[in-house]
């Protein structure tokens, strides 16, 4: 009888707990806190969990129709005019209930492909340009990325609905005119530009072989070459767009002509500003379309009620379309439609409304003073807005949306932080979020509490309460950290600690530089916060460590890809020292080719398909004339190395160290025997489940049996372990060093990322078996400072410890994801200790903490029957999402992470 | 061009997804190839626009209504084109649409 790791180990009394401080009840426990959103917000969430995630080719024609009009045009303004026509024609919904209106597209939960960027990946398998997209190394990551095949992913075709990029749904009747819009872009677009030029890079090949093995995940420039970043909402909201088309006008006339001593980009000025002019007038035409469709839909019915509220929706987008917005409606109405517009200019995920709260207090407070506005009311607008985003769809690859994302889009919205002199930042709309989030029960916007020791204790409370829905949210932040992170990499470009603490999170965990402005709301005078800076999490995206780690072992051949694909050491490797050098030499390696060929998609991008409208939202774009491509932003040192499974690569040097080199139980020859036969074990793949304690070992896999355990019982991280936690510290040292000496495009100086997003579900799956027991195809650990499921022995206190042995600040963030039983923090009393252990971590300099408070057994139930399950959500490494569309990997990660039974 | 009509070519069909959407006028959910009834009212696209021209079996035309004419498709949605200008062609449609409740 074939038995799993998990049977086979019991038998011998080395048990794999996945269980610290007690053991879970038999019965499944369900949430503590559970509550329910407006009637009008439960049918708007009914109609999203039935529906399908959805394209359309219309805003791409029209794009690609003016743009192909305007051949010869100077590139800013033929991108602005084609946006300007793409945003004008498209057509506009209003679903029955909605009060916040708006969309990415005609479908509820609606998206469209960008063929300037990347026109190869969506094409039906048999058309040349898949077969194409196929040839390169980047299609690797398509291949190991899973879509979970529940909720609203079309992952197969069926009727009239053809499936794309595994995910997307598009009717039959537009496919023909998908792939004439794709060859109307082939050797124009992003992707096929970037990839003439980046092989004139020296180190191109070795790129390509690095994509194959997929220790690099994806390709950055023309996949989602903006996002990770906030979004900065302040100009419309104070000047209204009619006051920014009046102000880009008149400095349109001023620079006319004029260099203004800037002999390379000053007469840029010009077309930037008639860029501006043009986008500006397609946004506008946009949201007056929504006004004329709801005086359309008025016409229809006969509901008073609803007639009411149509007339309202028609009189604030005519308004808003113009002017500053009036009350609190209109200015989150105007910031919604600011962030779709943005998401429609380019392909991007984790544009985070940044401090949404504090940005929209101005409106609040008013109101709510001059009895324009109830909380309830307030309450029921943000649970519309909670449905609108949620709704919010990336289109992309497999292997991005799929591999990477889970299909997630991480619009994170910061709550807390610090005012511009240092007090806390907290208010009463903050509560309100806080308490939309725990009542409409969505992924996004996801949350983030920026924690700082100024923050009241009621405001953090509320913050635990939401936490125990099983939300995910609120994911928790050190305040202090994101500031001295700032002022290092930000300090040369000018930033000051009074502007660093206007700090933001982009995407799920990217710190992100930000900017105060001066908002004046009828004569009064606010400090509200916006995005500053470029993307992040741009640049090199996601080495995978592990792999990395294993390829040294092989001398540079993957024996998955069957390729040789970094240039062999051919050193002995006798001593850990010569081992670990070696690993820093090709991690260097690959870093470098990933860092000059994407720099390459980058500029591409920049010339051809430059953001205009993001860019003039952020400082100091419309002051310069210049936009992101020239440096436009205020801060724009924010590309950088992304990397995933740390602490496979730390326990597997550890095992290494201690095995082979003191220990010297084994040979090297020995270890890696082992490794490439998956310490006698099936591979992941062929058993269909990818966490460690559910493998399979194969008749003959004995022989392996004793090295394979003696692995598994070496030293770990996550339980203060002075050996392993050292070299975890060295690394860090190392890496947060070695990053600064890689420039981005815009000549500044790169830094680590440090999250695993979804990507260690597929780089675990093209690794083979690691030297810390991990078997072949099986998951990494989650996030950076996540212990590997099974392996933290000895409670939060001890993991907390082994995190902090370095510097977080060193880095943009790190990622820390505990799973709690529900009993663990039950009642008031469990909050306490919940906040409690939450702030032990950050004092002890920590970046970043998280919970799924979820009973282990649930997520089994769920997997088993994810019929009944689609509302359940869980929390990933950075972000929430239904639990029916993450793909199996993650699924079987998140079930075996260590469930803590108590705190 | 074919001649079935799909709720999506319908003025009070709300789309959720490509398989279905709302009717506007029973606020019932309705697939979009399920046929339409009585109340059926064409909602401007491509393929029902007088400048819409040789159009091949995949109902890819041309549109001679902006500037110099460009390609596309037919079910592109034309609310919002300021040179929408539509077909005569009622009686032959009208034939297609059967007389049966807004629910079906």
């Amino acid at each position: 009888m074939v038995k799993t790791l998990a049977e086979i180990l019991a038998g011998k009394g080395q048990d794999i707990n996945f269980q610290y401080g007690g053991k879970a009840p038999a019965e499944v426990v369900d949430r503590e806190i559970k509550k329910e959103p407006f009637p009008r917000v439960k049918k708007l969430k009914e109609m999203y969990m039935n529906c399908l995630s959805s394209a359309t080719t219309e805003f791409p024609y029209w794009y690609t129709r003016k743009y192909q009009e305007l051949d010869g045009e100077i590139p800013v303004v033929r991108r602005a005019a084609a946006l300007k026509e793409a945003f004008a024609h498209s057509t506009p919904v209003i679903w029955p209930g909605e009060l916040l209106v708006g969309s990415k597209a005609f479908y509820y939960r609606g998206s469209f492909p960008m063929p300037w960027l990347s026109e190869g990946y969506f094409m039906a398998k048999e058309d040349e340009l898949y077969q194409s997209a196929l040839a390169k190394g980047s299609a690797s990551a398509d291949e190991l990325s899973e879509f979970g095949t529940g909720g609203g992913n079309v992952t197969k075709s069926f009727g009239k609905v053809t499936s794309i990029a595994g995910k997307f749904g598009m009717r039959a009747e537009e496919v023909p005119a998908l792939v004439k819009l794709a060859k109307a872009w082939v050797g124009k677009s992003v992707d096929d530009l970037g990839h003439k030029y980046e092989q004139m890079v020296p180190e191109y090949d070795t790129k390509e072989k690095v994509m194959r093995s997929l220790i690099c995940m994806f390709d950055s420039g023309y996949t989602l070459p903006q996002g990770r970043e906030v979004v900065n909402y302040y100009f419309p909201l104070q000047y209204g767009f009619d006051g920014l088309l009046k102000l880009a006008k008149e400095r349109k006339a001023e620079v006319a002509g004029n260099a203004d001593g800037d002999g390379v980009s000053g007469m840029d000025r010009l077309y930037f500003y008639e860029a501006v002019i043009l986008t500006l007038e397609g946004i506008q035409l946009w949201i007056r379309n929504y006004a004329k469709e709801a005086r359309r839909l008025a016409q229809l019915i006969n509901d008073p009620e609803r007639l009411e509220e149509l007339g309202k929706i028609a009189e604030i987008m005519d308004w808003i379309s113009a002017n500053q917005p009036r009350t609190f409606r209109e200015a989150l109405q105007l910031t919604y439609l600011i962030h779709i517009a943005v998401l429609n200019e380019d392909a991007i995920s984790g544009l985070s409304p940044g401090r949404l709260g504090q940005v929209l207090y101005p409106w609040f407070e008013q109101d709510i003073e001059a009895g324009r506005i109830t909380e309830s009311e307030v309450l029921e607008l943000l649970e519309c807005h909670r449905m609108k985003f949620t709704c919010i769809d990336c289109f992309a690859s497999t292997g991005v949306v799929g591999g990477v994302l889970s299909g997630n889009t991480f619009n994170n919205l910061a709550l807390g932080g610090l005012t511009r002199d240092g007090k806390s930042a907290a208010n009463r709309l903050e509560f309100l979020i806080i308490e939309a989030g725990m009542t409409n029960e969505t992924t996004q916007p996801t949350l983030s509490m920026l924690y700082d020791e100024k923050l009241p204790e009621e405001f953090l409370l509320k913050a635990i309460e939401c936490n125990k829905t099983g939300t995910g949210y609120p994911a928790w932040m050190n305040n202090q950290n994101a500031i001295a992170f700032l002022l290092r990499q930000y300090g040369p470009e000018g930033m000051t600690i009074e502007e660093a603490r206007s700090v933001a999170i982009g995407g799920c965990l990217e710190t992100s530089p930000c900017a105060w402005h001066a908002l004046t709301l009828n004569g009064k005078k606010y400090w509200i916060t916006g995005g500053a800076g470029q993307p992040t999490s741009v640049g090199v995206h996601f080495i995978a460590n592990p792999k990395v780690l294993e390829l040294v072992l092989t001398n540079g051949y993957d024996h998955r890809i069957r390729e040789q694909v970094l240039p062999p050491h051919n050193k002995e490797l006798e001593s850990y020292e010569e081992l670990l050098e070696t690993f820093k030499e090709y991690y260097l390696l690959v870093v470098d080719c990933l860092a000059k060929t994407n720099n390459i998609q980058h500029d591409v991008w920049r010339k051809n398909n430059m953001s205009v409208f993001n860019s003039l939202l952020k400082p100091d774009c419309l002051t310069k004339g210049q936009h992101i491509g020239n440096l436009g932003y205020r801060y724009n040192a924010t590309f950088n190395i992304e990397t995933c499974g740390t602490i496979n690569q730390v326990n597997s040097l550890v095992a290494l160290k201690k095995l082979v080199y003191e220990d010297q139980k084994y040979s090297l020859v020995e270890m890696k025997e082992a490794i490439l036969n998956n310490f006698g074990f099936k591979s992941a793949l062929e058993i269909g489940s990818f966490s460690l304690a559910t493998q399979e070992r194969k008749s003959d896999g004995e022989q392996f049996a004793e090295i394979h355990s003696d692995c598994l019982k070496a030293p770990k991280y996550g339980n203060d372990d002075f050996f392993a936690d050292s070299i975890l510290k060295e690394y860090e040292e190392w890496l947060c060093v070695i990053c600064k000496d890689f420039e981005s495009l815009y000549a500044k100086p790169m830094y680590p990322c440090q999250i695993s997003v979804s990507t260690h579900g597929p780089q675990g799956a093209a690794t083979l078996a690691s030297a810390d027991g991990r078997l072949t195809g099986t998951t990494y650990a989650d996030g950076s400072m996540s212990a590997y499921p099974g392996t933290d022995k000895n409670g939060p206190y001890a993991l907390f410890n082994s995190a902090t042995v370095w510097d977080h600040t060193q880095s943009q963030n790190s990622q820390m994801n505990l799973k709690l039983h529900p009993n663990s923090v039950k009642g008031l009393e469990g909050s306490k200790k919940l906040l409690e252990l939450t702030r032990a971590y950050l004092r002890q300099g920590g970046y970043h903490i998280q919970y799924n408070i979820v009973d282990s057994k649930m997520l089994k139930n769920a997997q088993e029957t994810p019929g009944l399950h689609r509302d359940l959500m869980v929390r990933v490494a950075g972000f929430t999402q239904y639990w029916v569309e993450i793909g199996k990997p993650i699924q079987d990660e998140v079930i075996a992470r260590t469930e803590y039974e108590g705190i | 061009m074919s001649e079935d009509l799909r709720h999506d070519d319908c003025q009070n069909f709300i789309p959720i997804d490509v398989a279905k959407g709302i009717c506007n006028y029973t606020q019932e959910i309705v697939l979009i190839d399920h046929q339409v009834c009585s109340k059926f009212a064409q909602l401007a696209k491509c393929k029902i626009c007088s400048y819409f021209k040789k159009a091949d079996d995949k109902l890819i035309g041309l549109c001679t209504g902006i500037n110099d004419g460009y390609w596309t498709y037919g079910d592109l949605k034309a609310v919002t084109c300021e040179s929408f200008s539509r077909k005569k062609v009622p009686t032959r449609s009208a034939k297609k649409v059967r007389s049966m409740s807004p629910t079906e």
